[in-house]
């Protein structure tokens, strides 16, 4: 059960409890993050669940996929080394306590 | 499951005019936000969803609200297709046809095209002074980019607009016109002739297009799944590009200060799109079929009913858009849901946003000096009242009569 904290654009921060095996973008929406949008349900196919990984842990979460790399191109927000799309991102122990800033905007 | 034909117990039922709904639905899903969110009724055969929060919230629950719907006209015009299907199945035929939809095959494979296409019907026009942009620009021009896109060289894009008008008839044919359903299936048939050959082509020769796509996908794809997908591809790709086009250029031609903002600020257009498609979406509603008991909006839904979840509406509610009524493109950046959400979220929204946006207004507006509405084309600020707007479960502009200054 890894726990998972959204810094929002406001300054302040959402801290979610996840389950393992899930990824990111779904732990946004139930723990009701404000500035998650994900449209497509986490299909990779909206670029509306974008997050900037805390630049400490991007080693750990990792690169994008390809077809991840070709929507981070058309964020709303301006893409940065450590973009990633939320729905991408999948949970395990190994990511407790990650640190994710929201973006600005989504669409 | 069976379709309930009926409204669940506690529904509240309204009647209303479906003649009254396609001029102009927005007062109707004014009233039922405020009095009955979720509402049978009987002229639909449908219960309407129509608060934003609602709408999101069934949005994502597929397994709740299924695509599956039973006795669907989309089902009957088509046959089997990734809209009416629910995961599995549906990922594995988007998975096969979407690579060639994405932004960056748009921008790198489609684009170019996409432009000689615009200036070539503008050439046609220019000299004119008048005409009408749906039938002279924008239809014609979303038919070849689609005709492109999908990799039919062998149909024109008139071929590709009649298509896809002979299907839309098809799936709003609720009076059961024999006519209606021949006119369909003739272009059923025609498209099915020319799936097939182009398959066969891609087969040896890809060519990055959506048949192509799907002919090499990695899970396997069979012919006949191609076939009606390009189907409903063509049904919904010619129609929704082209009247956020028309809606939008009519806004901005009673709105000179926002065509002057996009004329000095390109990246001003992408909002353009985005209000439009939320102000007046070219997709209305949608049907979902519950496949279990299910409260919603107060109501608890048995299994089976069927639901109709109505986009139009909550990109109107006013607990979320400020004066959602009013065309403006300084509202505060909430996302619309003009272009569905969850697994079926618009597999063309790339695609359209980059022709209208980025070619199509910026191309028509440039070109086309002195460009102005013919009388009689404008319109109440709401954008309800307009002649030659029609439609509730697709909404558009049939017509878009303006003149300018010709051109050698």
């Amino acid at each position: 059960m890894p726990t998972v904290i959204f810094q929002l654009p406001d300054g302040t921060e959402r801290k979610v409890i996840a389950v393992s095996g899930t990824v990111l973008m779904q732990a946004a929406v139930s723990g009701g993050v404000a500035g998650i949008v994900a449209e497509c349900g986490g299909n990779a196919s909206c670029a509306t669940c974008h997050v900037y990984v805390d630049s400490a842990q991007a080693e750990l979460v990792g690169p994008p996929n390809d077809v991840e790399d070709e929507m981070l191109d058309f964020t709303a927000a301006e893409r940065r080394p450590t973009s990633r799309l939320s729905c991408q991102i999948h949970l395990s122990d190994a990511l407790d306590g990650l640190v994710v800033h929201v973006p600005e905007e989504q669409v | 499951m069976s379709a309930l034909t009926t409204a669940a117990p506690g529904a509240p039922v309204v009647e209303l005019d479906l003649a009254e709904l396609r001029r102009d639905p927005y007062p109707a899903y004014a009233e039922l936000r405020r009095t009955a969110p979720l509402a049978w009724v009987p002229s639909v055969g449908r219960h309407l969803l129509t608060r934003y929060d609602d709408i999101v919230h069934a949005e994502k629950l597929p397994e709740v609200f299924s695509s599956r719907e039973e006795g669907s006209l989309l089902l009957r015009t088509v046959g089997p297709n990734m809209l009416r299907e629910d995961d599995p199945d549906h990922r594995r035929l988007r998975a096969a046809a979407e690579p060639p939809t994405r932004p960056r095959q748009v921008r790198d494979q489609w684009a170019a095209a996409f432009e000689r296409t615009a200036h070539k019907l503008l050439d046609r026009i220019a000299g004119r002074g008048e005409g009408d942009l749906i039938r002279d620009f924008a239809e014609p021009l979303v038919a070849a980019n689609l005709a492109l896109v999908l990799g039919l060289r062998n149909a024109s894009a008139d071929d590709i607009a009649d298509w896809s008008r002979a299907m839309m008839d098809g799936n709003s044919n609720y009076a059961d016109d024999p006519d209606i359903w021949l006119r369909a299936e003739r272009a059923t048939r025609a498209i099915e002739e020319a799936v097939a050959e182009m398959a066969e082509v891609t087969r040896r020769e890809p060519d990055g297009s959506v048949i192509s796509s799907m002919v090499h996908a990695a899970d396997p794809v069979e012919l006949a799944e191609i076939q009606n997908n390009v189907k409903v591809i063509i049904g919904g790709g010619v129609n929704e590009p082209r009247d956020v086009f028309g809606v939008g250029a009519w806004a901005l031609l009673q709105r000179p200060d926002a065509l002057d903002r996009a004329l000095k600020d390109p990246s001003a257009w992408k909002r353009v799109f985005e209000e439009t498609a939320r102000w007046i979406s070219p997709i209305g509603m949608y049907p979902r079929q519950l496949t279990q008991d299910y409260e919603i909006a107060g109501v608890t839904l048995p299994a089976g009913s069927r639901v109709a979840l109505v986009i139009a509406s909550g990109n109107r509610d006013e607990s979320v858009f400020e004066r959602a009524d009013e065309f403006d493109l300084d509202r505060p950046h909430r996302p619309h849901l003009a272009f569905g959400g969850g697994p079926h979220f618009c597999m063309g929204a790339w695609v359209a946003r980059h022709e209208v946006s980025a070619i199509a207004w910026p191309l028509v507006f440039s070109r086309l000096k002195g460009l102005r509405l013919d009388d009689g084309a404008t319109a109440s600020d709401s954008g309800s009242a307009a002649g030659s707007l029609d439609g509730w479960v697709f909404r558009g502009l049939t017509s878009l009569d303006v003149t300018w200054q010709a051109t050698a």
